[in-house]
């Protein structure tokens, strides 16, 4: 049994198919969800972290059904930690106090244990030094690690975290990869992401959504290759591709579309293969995990 | 295999430290620390402006810790039941319920309880050193049993009460500004329904959150005492406290169990005999004290 197993899983707001018939499964490793704003990447995660129900489906969060009653979600929820998208914070804690508060929730009952736990996931996130100043003083960035940090309590077996990068600086993103390339030995760790490059970087498996029906599931490897012969450099810019942009070095790089005159083709990124796939003039490859 | 908690499993989120966060986050609190500051300020200067420092209208003074640290209790406990929900779903999905987030904000609620404690001790403290007149309504002239309750009642109840009915508000009204509007209705419900002290039905009063049981000195010099039984009023108000309480966990669906149900009905029936009984028994009439001379042409 997988640690996340979702079959036919559908959710409606309103009029509004945000996901139709998914099915997906997660066990440890890094995945990446990609999608457009509206794909459904943030209502997939809502699903996992056990923040709303499908409409129709199956769901099993560590074997557990959070639909089948209150004591299975409780369940379900002691093995998850949940970054969402947008992340408030009372306007009187410290970094320490939002955390540690998020630990007691988590059931770290005895102090001590609780503060060293507290500690080291402030260190992990590299917000240690700041513990005790007031989450309201931070930058958008920091809140963010705030955010992660009092995801990574407990060392959650399954971790979903919705834009973690948002606000990081390179830096901060390459101390996020490092700390959920740690994790990802022991957890399954979703994350959604609009930065092609940290789905290239950290995650070996990426879920491509698109208007609530997944489009590719795979390697990231595989993905790429989709867009093997279907990228190129060109001196003068071209209108016929899925894209196309001036480059630092001042050619155009185009992709997708006839071959513009005297191009050459070059090596796919992740970010080709991307917009290609949602383009839908490259036909998804059958989904295969 | 994940990290697991030292006290899994099934434990639940530690109650205790739950609260304990609270009632540091409470007792914190800029505005709390202003109400009860003026709570004892306030108490200790009606006690040194009077000019021959024999204190006067003792239980009218249970106005003091009701307005100071009752009010600002009302809103600081809304804004700590609300301020947790800022942070949404990332609390709502571990495995804490709401009804535990909410009970850990009305055991922080002792926070102002002991605030009213407190005064309480220094009303005494203030008589100990500086004993009242002697026709001033107080021990001695009346039941120590019914002046201890109205001090409990106007003090430490109130304050606790006050705080309570913040957690209530800041469960179910979620419009910007409710704390300040529950606190304006419960001031101005609780200045007109004391409309009937002066008529033939005192005892219509006590229905209110917060009581009045003495006039204060008249121009004449005489204090009135209401009427109505001061003991079984206190009750009520405990029940008023409670009916807070529970109608806040209330909020969580997940909750709404048949034991919170039947408490709920319990307290509530329990609130109603111990108003009717409070309006039947005890003082008959509202009494005038002797003239208090150091009182007259104040």
């Amino acid at each position: 049994m997988s640690l996340v197993d979702l079959l036919g899983v559908s959710k409606s707001y309103g009029g509004t198919r945000a996901l139709d018939d998914v099915t997906l499964t997660f066990d440890r490793g890094v995945t990446g969800l990609l999608g457009p704003n509206g794909a459904g990447k943030t209502t997939l995660l809502r699903i996992v972290a056990t923040s709303i129900a499908a409409d129709r489906g199956s769901t099993r969060i560590l074997g557990h059904d959070p639909t089948a009653s209150h004591g299975e979600v409780v369940e379900a929820r002691r093995g998850l930690g949940y970054l969402p998208q947008e992340l408030g914070f009372p306007h009187d804690m410290t970094v320490f106090g939002f955390v540690e508060y998020v630990a007691v929730l988590k059931e770290w009952n005895q102090a001590a244990a609780r503060s060293r736990e507290v500690h080291r996931v402030l260190d992990l996130v590299g917000l240690g030094d700041l513990a005790a100043k007031r989450v309201r003083k931070l930058s958008g960035g920091q809140r963010r690690r705030v955010g992660l940090a009092q995801a990574l309590v407990g060392n959650p077996q399954v971790l979903v975290l919705d834009e973690p990068t948002t606000g990081l600086d390179p830096a901060q993103r390459a101390t996020l990869r490092r700390t959920l390339s740690t994790i990802a030995s022991e957890s399954a760790v979703l994350l959604s992401t609009h930065q092609t490059e940290d789905v290239a970087a950290l995650c070996e498996r990426v879920v491509v959504l698109a208007e609530g029906h997944v489009r590719f599931d795979g390697s990231v490897v595989d993905l790429v290759r989709t867009a093997e012969g279907r990228v190129w450099l060109s001196d003068e810019p071209a209108e016929t591709g899925v894209a196309a942009w001036r480059t630092g070095t001042g050619r155009h790089r185009v992709v997708g579309g006839p071959r513009p005159p005297g191009a050459e083709s070059v090596e796919p990124s992740l970010e080709d293969a991307y917009l290609l796939m949602l383009d839908g003039r490259v036909p998804a490859p059958d989904a295969v995990t | 295999m994940s990290t697991m908690s030292p006290t899994t499993t099934g434990a639940g989120p530690g109650l205790r430290a739950m609260a304990g966060i609270e009632a540091r986050r409470f007792a914190r609190h800029p505005l709390f620390l202003l109400g009860a500051a003026a709570t004892i300020v306030v108490t200790g200067l009606l006690q040194a402006n009077d000019h021959d420092h024999v204190p006067a209208d003792l239980l009218a003074w249970t106005v003091v810790p009701a307005f100071f640290c009752g009010l600002t209790s009302l809103v600081v406990a809304a804004r700590l039941t609300r301020s947790t929900e800022t942070a949404g779903e990332a609390l709502l999905t571990a495995p804490g319920s709401e009804a535990r987030r909410t009970l850990a904000v009305v055991l922080a609620c002792s926070v102002p309880l002991a605030v009213g404690v407190l005064w309480m001790a220094e009303v005494l403290v203030i008589t100990a050193v500086w004993p009242p007149a002697s026709m001033e309504w107080w021990f001695g002239t009346m039941s120590g049993v019914q002046v201890v309750a109205i001090l409990v009642a106007g003090g430490p109840v109130a304050c606790l009460g006050g705080a309570l009915l913040g957690v209530l508000t800041g469960r179910w009204l979620r419009f910007p500004g409710a704390p300040a509007v529950v606190l304006l209705v419960v001031v101005v419900v609780v200045m007109v329904g004391h409309a009937p002290t002066e008529t033939a039905h005192p005892e219509l009063r006590l229905w209110l959150p917060w009581i009045s049981w003495q006039s204060g000195s008249d121009t004449d010099g005489t204090a009135t005492l209401y009427k109505g039984n001061a003991v079984l009023a206190l009750l009520y108000q405990l029940c008023l406290c409670a009916m807070a309480a529970l109608g806040a966990l209330w909020h969580d669906r997940e909750s709404r169990t048949r034991g919170l149900v039947v408490g709920f009905v319990g307290v509530v029936v329990a609130a109603v005999a111990f108003l009717g009984l409070s309006m039947t028994t005890g003082t008959q009439d509202n009494r005038v004290s002797p003239v208090n001379p150091a009182q007259a042409d104040h």
